[in-house]
């Protein structure tokens, strides 16, 4: 088979649900980078939906809506703005199939939160004040837990190993207030556990942003990120 | 209640922003539709509801995600509700399921109603009908009835490489023949 037919094949195969968790997982990674890939995702899914529009229609029962409405009840939203800090977000789009991956990666990293959180024999005394647990935008696998402290300190804690080009550092930023626009807490040149320090920041608050660019080396040159997001979540409180 | 792509790019576009009478609007339209394509697959009326719960609580988290590069609306929700299926089933409760729905051997019943129900003057349907039949039901039961290669395999009674040869060169034909 030539390349191109490896692709339809593969995109067919995914959009089939013939994939594996895993062989999904790395089929999302090439939806997310590759123009070729997703169009032929695209040109499945288009082509096969004839299919799902046979399945007989079934009335749902009347408590379905309300099950619904209680289970996003009180969500936040990550909404994109017209401007701003999810304008790449939003480029950035997620593939479906990275939703599923998503609330499978969403309880491998509450469980490696918890385990992060209570096992931890150096943990300082003082408990943070808000979590987050910080997702590829794309894939949905949960990359790094920060958790923000009262005193200031931001400690970020990373799950997946991240290549960091020549040149390049990561940049781990937060956003509270969307009028004072992202700001940043500080550089990583590689993926290990660092505390930051930070001054002049308000109190940690559930639903802050908290993300991690890929910068040039130094930090951003404009005080925002300007580079792709290796991954984003927003803060919680802990119980 | 149909829904048109334009109508439903715009729901998404709502909800996106928080809104959840346009939320309603897209379940209004397709909540039967996806009941049905929920039940294919997980055989069971209260599991489908599940299933339909979640896709909605996805759609809700991830509608800002939605991307016409990625195809249309229609079959962007869709998607999502073939894949909260399957997720339900990889949960591990197939194996209730087996027990407790007993299913013909050997053939997959849904998979053959929806290549029938096919509309006639649809390039799908001509381009299926022109793949060898068992060919054209391996994928019919991958797409439709939620199988994956080994239960294909299994219930065909050829070897899972056989299988996997079949799907992949039913697709390429039906790419050719599609156009």
């Amino acid at each position: 088979m030539t390349p191109q037919e490896i692709l339809i094949a593969e995109a067919g195969e995914y959009v089939a649900g013939l994939m594996s968790p895993m062989e999904a997982e790395n089929f999302e990674r090439m939806i997310a980078t590759d123009a070729n890939t997703r169009a032929a995702v695209a040109m499945w899914r288009e082509k096969l939906m004839p299919l799902d529009e046979t399945a007989p229609q079934v009335a749902p029962t009347p408590a379905l809506w309300d099950r619904i409405e209680r289970a996003i009840g009180d969500e936040p939203m990550v909404k994109p703005t017209g401007q701003g800090f999810f304008t790449r977000l939003a480029g950035l789009w997620a593939d479906v199939g990275a939703l599923r991956l998503g609330s499978m990666a969403g309880a491998l990293a509450a469980l490696v939160l918890a385990v992060v959180l209570v096992v931890r024999p150096d943990a300082p005394p003082l408990k943070p004040t808000v979590v987050a647990v910080l997702n590829n935008p794309t894939t949905q696998e949960p990359m790094a837990i920060v958790e923000a402290f009262a005193d200031g300190r931001v400690r970020v804690v990373h799950l997946r190993d991240v290549a960091v080009p020549e040149g390049r550092t990561m940049q781990v930023w937060t956003l509270w207030d969307r009028q004072v626009g992202p700001r940043s807490v500080g550089l990583l040149e590689r993926p290990v556990e660092r505390q930051f320090q930070t001054s002049g920041f308000p109190q940690p608050t559930g639903n802050q942003l908290f993300e991690i660019t890929l910068e040039p080396a130094g930090g951003s040159p404009t005080g925002r990120p300007t580079g792709p997001i290796l991954c984003v979540g927003r803060a919680t409180t802990p119980l | 209640m149909t829904a048109s792509d334009p109508d439903l790019k715009s729901a998404l576009m709502k909800v996106a922003a928080g809104d959840r009478a346009a939320l309603r609007v897209i379940y209004e339209a397709l909540a039967p539709s996806m009941l049905g394509v929920a039940l294919r697959v997980v055989k069971r009326r209260e599991l489908a509801e599940d299933v339909v719960q979640e896709g909605f609580v996805k759609i809700w988290r991830n509608a800002h995600r939605y991307d016409p590069s990625l195809g249309p609306p229609k079959a962007w929700l869709f998607a999502i509700i073939r894949n909260q299926s399957l997720n339900l089933l990889r949960d591990g409760r197939r194996e209730d399921l087996v027990d407790q729905v007993p299913e013909p051997e050997g053939e997959a019943v849904e998979a053959f109603l929806a290549a029938e129900r096919l509309p006639d003057s649809g390039r799908l349907k001509h381009c299926l009908e022109g793949l060898e039949p068992q060919r054209r039901n391996s994928l019919l039961m991958a797409y439709v009835d939620g199988f994956s290669h080994g239960e294909i395999a299994g219930r065909l009674a050829v070897p899972l490489g056989t299988v996997k040869a079949w799907i992949r060169r039913s697709l390429l034909s039906l790419r050719e023949c599609m156009g």
